[in-house]
């Protein structure tokens, strides 16, 4: 199973370099996590991230989370390097002490957050620490309509737009 | 022109009014509202009426020759003015004051200029950070206040600007990017003016920076020169670091304030942690990283040097102010820098054979073991390492972390903001990623064994090396201290009390009711026609809430937002 995912994760890497970068991703973003792990994971930094980051991930002491500047071409990060950062030195006051699942499930609602659509596999730490797609915020109403139409997202879009100025 | 009238006396108003129409531009007319901050005014600003640098003078003592306000009478202590600012973030700056105008930065690099005596706001400035995420920005999103020359006022920014607005109408003069933003690099430092140039350094020591101190033309911003604390290859002590691409990201952070000894034209500055945080990636000294440096201030030549913290793996920044003093230690006089380091020892180095005259630890402290020939090592055994946790005092937050000592000449002391902390700490995988931070370690800070309190200001006799008072407290000291010719020292609580102790004894003598936030910048004092002020930005946030482990939950609960109070007596 992990392995379809890695698949998809480096068809949109193929897709990624194919397309040219225009500031915002053009390519369609792969579905790589469940929305039920987004749901966990919203609750999860609501707890443990939230009042660093900001609820709405908007930022505060810490770096906002969710936008065009926290995840744009000039940030230049992909999945892989955010996961692997967060779940070995966040949160800031007690690094790499909540669960592998925990981390797995907050990097799923910052995909989620971030414009990457819910599919039906879910994220695993072997897909998170290999999947080098870049990380790129896709507002809504940018987004291709393929994302919007998945069969995973079931007509709902979990994704809300907001600008962030920190 | 409305904004001066509110602090003008009325009957004046009517010759500004006349002579702002003989003259023009009209600015030009209430040039002598405005002291003109020359070199002569900051050399000589230990004995100013205001409080014209970071730490007053550029010794960086944070000592006032003030009398009116003294153990006899600080219990009358009255509120004069006020100011809500708001924000939730941290306050750390300093009020600087020249004249009656006194001006004041905020978190997110806002600065509001006031009238000193009455608190009407004369004029605001919010730098634009549009587009900048705050990436590499570790403790908070602080700024610690301006700096002034000329009509010109300073202020260094989250985004790597220099600013330079007119001290009277907060119109910008210049502005100058260093290093863009978000890639490791950011600035929370006050600026330091000196020989017409302003000096500042950059933070980033936890994000793969290769941080330096640029000295700029006050008067265009013009580079003048810039000084790496992590040598390229070739360079004086790029030996002591492995060969290939690392030092590129070595950190050394240069992010706290330096002073300048005008007897031997010579600017002090500390130099931060190495990085990435994980010693064993970069094997050597890494000079100079945890380092006092001492720089030819027109050329930023570097003199010499002393390294607090040799190949440091516990990120014990060694930029806490290097204090300039005179003392007598067994009977000699020595012309000294007095330094309270991050790794729990103060040090007390001569400025003319640049050799360590004493050290003493202040706080538990083991990563440091002891010093042969006057120069530290460390202990091996708490070392961190992949797949080897270590268990340390104090914690990588320190002994002390930024918050101003003070070194008060009439006693010999000096008042250390002490917090006790230890920690664990753990090797990790890590990789370098602009924008990301550097660390290879995971680390949680827990108490320390040996003392049930998180904090404690300290007083130590510096002709003796001994501890002359201590006051403990369950929270930790998170501000910087003041003292003055009226025998008190100041600071502040978390809680959100300003004090007042007897220099001498530590007795508090005065505490001011709770202001709206806890306290976690230094305190100030200013005279206007006569009349003494004591002045303290509350606001609580910093590193203690973001880094502080098991410290967080002791802080959890206290209220934010900026409020600026001042107070006299009656
Ligand atoms: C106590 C404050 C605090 C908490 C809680 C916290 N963070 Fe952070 N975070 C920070 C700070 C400060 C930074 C800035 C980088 C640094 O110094 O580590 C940061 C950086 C980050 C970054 C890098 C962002 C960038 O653009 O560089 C990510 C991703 C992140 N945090 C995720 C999380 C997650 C997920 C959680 C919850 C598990 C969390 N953080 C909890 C303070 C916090």
């Amino acid at each position: 199973m992990s392995v379809r995912l890695l698949q998809i994760c480096a068809y949109a890497l193929v897709l990624t370099a194919l397309l040219p970068r225009r500031g915002e991703a053009a390519s369609p973003p792969p579905a790589l996590y469940t929305r039920s792990q987004a749901l966990q994971g919203a609750s999860a930094f609501e707890w443990k991230c939230a009042s660093c980051h900001g609820h709405h991930l908007q930022g505060g002491v810490g770096p906002a989370l969710e936008g065009p500047i926290f995840a744009s071409a000039k940030s230049d990060f992909t999945i892989q390097q955010v996961y692997e950062f967060l779940s070995v030195e966040m949160p800031a006051y007690a690094p790499g002490s909540l669960t592998r699942t925990q981390y797995l499930d907050i990097t799923a609602f910052l995909l989620r957050q971030n414009g990457y659509p819910a599919g039906v596999r879910a994220l695993t730490d072997r897909i998170a620490s290999h999947c080098t797609v870049p990380l790129l915020y896709r507002p809504a109403a940018k987004a291709s309509p393929k994302v919007v139409k998945s069969k995973a997202l079931a007509g709902k879009p979990l994704i809300v737009p907001r600008v962030n100025a920190p | 022109m409305t904004r001066f009238q509110a602090f003008l006396p009325r009957r004046s108003l009517w010759r500004i009014a006349l002579s702002a129409v003989l003259l023009a531009p009209a600015a030009g007319a209430f040039a002598a509202g405005y002291p003109v901050v020359t070199n002569a005014r900051l050399l000589h600003a230990a004995s100013d009426n205001g409080w014209l640098m970071f730490l007053r003078d550029y010794t960086g003592d944070s000592y006032a020759p003030f009398r009116q306000i003294n153990t006899r009478n600080v219990s009358g202590l009255k509120p004069a003015w006020d100011y809500k600012i708001g924000m939730k973030q941290g306050f750390e700056g300093s009020p600087i004051v020249n004249g009656r105008y006194l001006f004041v930065t905020t978190p997110k690099d806002h600065l509001i200029a006031f009238d000193a005596v009455t608190g009407k706001v004369l004029w605001k400035y919010q730098k634009s950070l549009a587009g900048v995420g705050l990436k590499t920005v570790c403790c908070d999103v602080v700024n610690r206040g301006v700096a002034l020359y000329g009509n010109n006022v300073y202020m260094a920014t989250l985004d790597n600007y220099v600013v330079a607005l007119n001290a009277q109408t907060g119109k910008v003069v210049w502005q100058k990017q260093i290093k863009p933003a978000d890639v490791g690099y950011a600035m929370t430092l006050a600026p330091l003016t000196l020989e017409g140039m302003v000096i500042v350094g950059t933070s980033g020591g936890e994000y793969g920076a290769r941080d330096f101190v640029v000295a700029l033309d006050a008067r265009t911003g013009r580079e003048i020169w810039r000084q790496y604390t992590v040598p390229s290859p070739g360079q004086p002590g790029s030996d002591t670091w492995p060969k290939g691409e690392i030092y590129q990201h070595g950190g050394g952070s240069a992010w706290l304030t330096g002073t300048y000894d005008p007897s031997s034209d010579t600017l002090f500055w500390g130099g931060g942690n190495p990085g990435p945080w994980l010693a064993k990636l970069r094997p050597g000294k890494n000079l100079f990283t945890d380092s006092l440096q001492a720089f030819n201030p027109r050329t930023g030549q570097r003199k010499w040097y002393y390294q607090y913290t040799p190949h440091d793996s516990w990120d014990y920044d060694g930029v806490n102010t290097p204090m300039i003093t005179s003392l007598t230690y067994h009977g000699r006089r020595y012309q000294a820098i007095v330094h309270a380091d991050r790794n729990g020892w103060l040090y007390v180095i001569d400025r003319r054979t640049h050799k360590l005259i004493y050290a003493v630890p202040f706080a538990h402290a083991i990563s440091l073991a002891g010093f042969r020939d006057g120069l530290p090592y460390t202990d091996d055994a708490v070392r961190p390492a992949v797949g080897k946790q270590i268990f340390t005092c104090p914690s990588f937050l320190g002994g002390k972390n930024w918050w101003p000592a003070s070194v008060d000449p009439a006693t010999h002391m000096v008042y250390v903001p002490t917090i006790h902390t230890c920690m664990t700490m753990k090797g990790a995988p890590t990789f370098y990623k602009p924008g990301l931070p550097y660390l290879g370690e995971t680390f949680k800070v827990v108490h320390d064994p040996n003392d049930s309190n998180w904090g404690a200001l300290q007083a130590f006799d510096l002709d003796t090396g001994k501890r002359a008072w201590n006051h403990e407290t369950r929270l930790p000291w998170d501000a910087g201290a003041m003292s003055t010719a009226g025998g008190l020292v100041f600071s502040g609580t978390p809680q959100g009390h300003l004090l007042a102790l007897d220099a001498r004894t530590g007795q508090v003598l005065w505490r001011s009711p709770k202001l709206s936030s806890g306290i976690i910048a230094p305190p100030v004092t200013y005279r206007v026609d006569g009349r003494q002020y004591v002045a303290i930005l509350a606001g609580w946030g910093g590193a203690t809430p973001i880094w502080g482990g098991d410290m967080v939950k002791s802080v959890a609960n206290i209220p934010v937002g900026g409020h600026l109070y001042v107070y006299s007596l009656n």
